[in-house]
């Protein structure tokens, strides 16, 4: 059938969606469906799941709500702190997906009418729809530390959200003794980029080794063991001096001894059976649920995330949403933007199916996380994902897993492939 | 529409049409693949875009992939996640992008 394919979708994004319909047919037959369809979130999830309805099937209207005019990717952004980007180099904004035809409102939603299936924004406007995705990121616990709260985050800073909070990281960084010392707060799980409190020491750890040699870095953890230990901690050791006395980075499990609380002024932390935590830096990344709006609207449940039948990403509470990215449970799918970007386009396809009509195709995700050591020295950890008859969503044994090929060469260009991977997302999600 | 096969409704999902739509599932899983091989790749992107790869072409890298017969860092372990069928369909399916 003629059907639009994607170098003709990517050429003609400029046109607008009548003249794409007057050269080509869409995928899904000739009923023009002219359903509505409101994206909310303009992040990785977001961004993919509005491009990919359009390009499914060009006759759905779709709307992406996001206040912010540029967004800051997390990803790559613990590369600022070796000094290898930019918040500007970080920013991507909307010009490429207007140029799909999707209306753009910068705005915030404050509430969602399930039942009237209406939204409204901040300006007070409202906007009905026919299905509606959410992908609203995460959302901080403020209250699991005695002595901490959300104001202190502007002292002691999570950077978990990329922006002002990374730089404000990077200059505390940057400011402190040069025998300082950092201590990293890693979250519980499930939380944002498994990998990401780790490369943050790493790429932190590249940069004080080059400033401040005798700083140190340490890690508290709240768990047993973290994503791809063995392959950082063989990075760490190579690099970083790590195991020694003189090691940049000391990695600390607490998960018998959990932190408890923050003295401010002192700059230190407390654990159940009395240990204490002193440091110059503190980067307290909070335990995290799914975003403020999926909380407010009922799709979340006591697990702080939104639980969500996998074949469609629809929510299991609230119907005619789909709710995808790091605000859904997809355990054991880790929340990271890759998986963002995968579970957008199985849920674009499902709602486009719906929209026409038609029956849901199993849905195949994959994700991989690759990771800096050093600028030379890159990791990955890669997987695909099926759902099961009994609805449950595993990871495919046969595959996946952390690189196998540790040899210098292979790391280096793992380390090339980490910067290329995280561009060509990008284009693929934004572009 | 080939490969865009249809599962009747959720109620007539069993296993076993699980199993054999996986086989064939070529479109939804080369989604994916567009995330680091993209049609517009960054400037001096390592990672090759695959516009115009034969279907012939894809099929023989994945399946050297998968059995590892070529030395390389990412895609073994991606490759190892299908079937050879599948492999096939999004062979098949990225030829015609
Ligand atoms: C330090 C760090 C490093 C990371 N590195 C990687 C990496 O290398 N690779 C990787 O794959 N992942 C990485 N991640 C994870 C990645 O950032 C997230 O998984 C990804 O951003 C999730 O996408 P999302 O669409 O769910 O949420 P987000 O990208 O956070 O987007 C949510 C959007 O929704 C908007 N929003 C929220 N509420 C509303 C509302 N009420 N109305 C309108 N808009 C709203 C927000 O403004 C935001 O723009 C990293 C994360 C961190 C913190
Ligand atoms: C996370 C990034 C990533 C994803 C996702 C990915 N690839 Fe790759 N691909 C690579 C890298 C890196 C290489 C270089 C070989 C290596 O070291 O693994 C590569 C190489 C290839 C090659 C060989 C290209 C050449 O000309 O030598 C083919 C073909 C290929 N991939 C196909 C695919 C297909 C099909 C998919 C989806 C099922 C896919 N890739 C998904 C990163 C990726």
């Amino acid at each position: 059938m003629a059907r639009l394919s994607r170098r003709d979708f990517l050429k003609t994004g400029a046109i607008s969606s009548f003249t794409l319909l007057n050269g080509c047919q869409p995928l899904f037959g000739k009923a023009a469906s002219k359903a509505h369809v409101v994206v909310v979130g303009g992040g990785f999830g977001g961004a993919t799941a509005a491009k990919y309805i359009r390009y499914f099937d060009p006759t759905i209207r779709v709307t992406l709500i996001e206040p912010k005019a540029k967004y800051i990717t997390c990803p790559a952004s613990n590369w600022l702190f070796a000094g290898l980007t930019t918040l500007d180099q970080l920013s991507v904004n909307y010009q490429g997906l207007k140029n799909y035809g999707i209306e753009v409102v910068c705005d915030t939603v404050i509430q969602i009418n399930a039942e009237q299936r209406r939204l409204t924004l901040s300006s007070q406007q409202t906007l009905n729809y026919d299905r509606l995705v959410l992908s609203p990121g995460i959302d901080f616990r403020w209250d699991s530390l005695h002595g901490f709260n959300q104001a202190l985050s502007q002292r002691f800073p999570h950077a978990w959200q990329a922006g002002p909070q990374t730089e404000l990281l990077n200059q505390q960084l940057q400011a402190m003794p040069n025998n300082g010392t950092v201590l990293i707060c890693a979250p519980p799980d499930p939380y944002r980029c498994p990998p990401g409190p780790y490369e943050r020491a790493s790429m932190m750890a590249y940069w004080l080794k080059q400033h401040k040699p005798w700083a140190k870095i340490i890690i508290l953890d709240p768990k047993r063991s973290f994503s791809k230990q063995a392959l950082f901690e063989a990075g760490w050791k190579q690099h970083y001096g790590y195991g020694s006395e003189n090691s940049l980075i000391e990695w600390i499990s607490l998960a018998d001894n959990q932190l408890v609380s923050l003295d401010a002024e002192r700059k230190t932390l407390t654990t159940e059976f009395g240990d204490r935590f002193s440091g110059d830096v503190l980067n307290i990344i909070p335990p995290q649920t799914a975003g403020k709006i999926a909380i407010e609207s009922g799709l979340s449940n006591s697990s702080g995330w939104c639980p969500i039948q996998p074949i469609s990403a629809e929510s299991s509470l609230l119907p005619f949403i789909h709710v995808i990215g790091d605000a859904g449970h997809y355990a054991p799918i880790p929340k990271s933007a890759f998986a963002a970007n995968s579970e957008a386009k199985a849920c674009a396809l499902a709602i486009v199916s719906l929209l026409n009509q038609q029956a849901i195709s199993s849905p195949a995700w994959m994700n991989t996380c690759y990771s800096l050591i050093t600028p030379d020295h890159g990791i990955s950890v890669a997987n695909g994902y099926q759902v099961n008859a009994d609805n449950s969503i595993t990871a495919i044994k046969s595959a996946g897993g952390i690189s196998q090929k540790t040899d210098p060469a292979s790391l280096a260009l793992e380390a090339i492939y980490t910067q290329s991977a995280y561009l060509n997302l990008r284009t693929d999600c934004f572009d | 529409m080939k490969l865009w096969l249809l599962i009747a409704s959720f109620g007539m999902l069993s296993s076993a049409s699980f199993n054999s739509y996986a086989e064939l599932n070529g479109q939804n899983i080369a989604l994916n693949c567009f995330n680091c091989h993209n049609p517009k790749p960054a400037a001096n992107s390592a990672i090759p875009s695959l516009t115009g790869y034969s279907q012939q072409r894809l099929q023989q890298a994945l399946l050297d992939f998968k059995y590892d017969k070529t030395n390389a860092t990412l895609m073994p372990r991606i490759a190892k996640a299908y079937s050879d069928a599948e492999i096939s369909a999004v062979a098949a399916y990225l030829s015609q992008q």
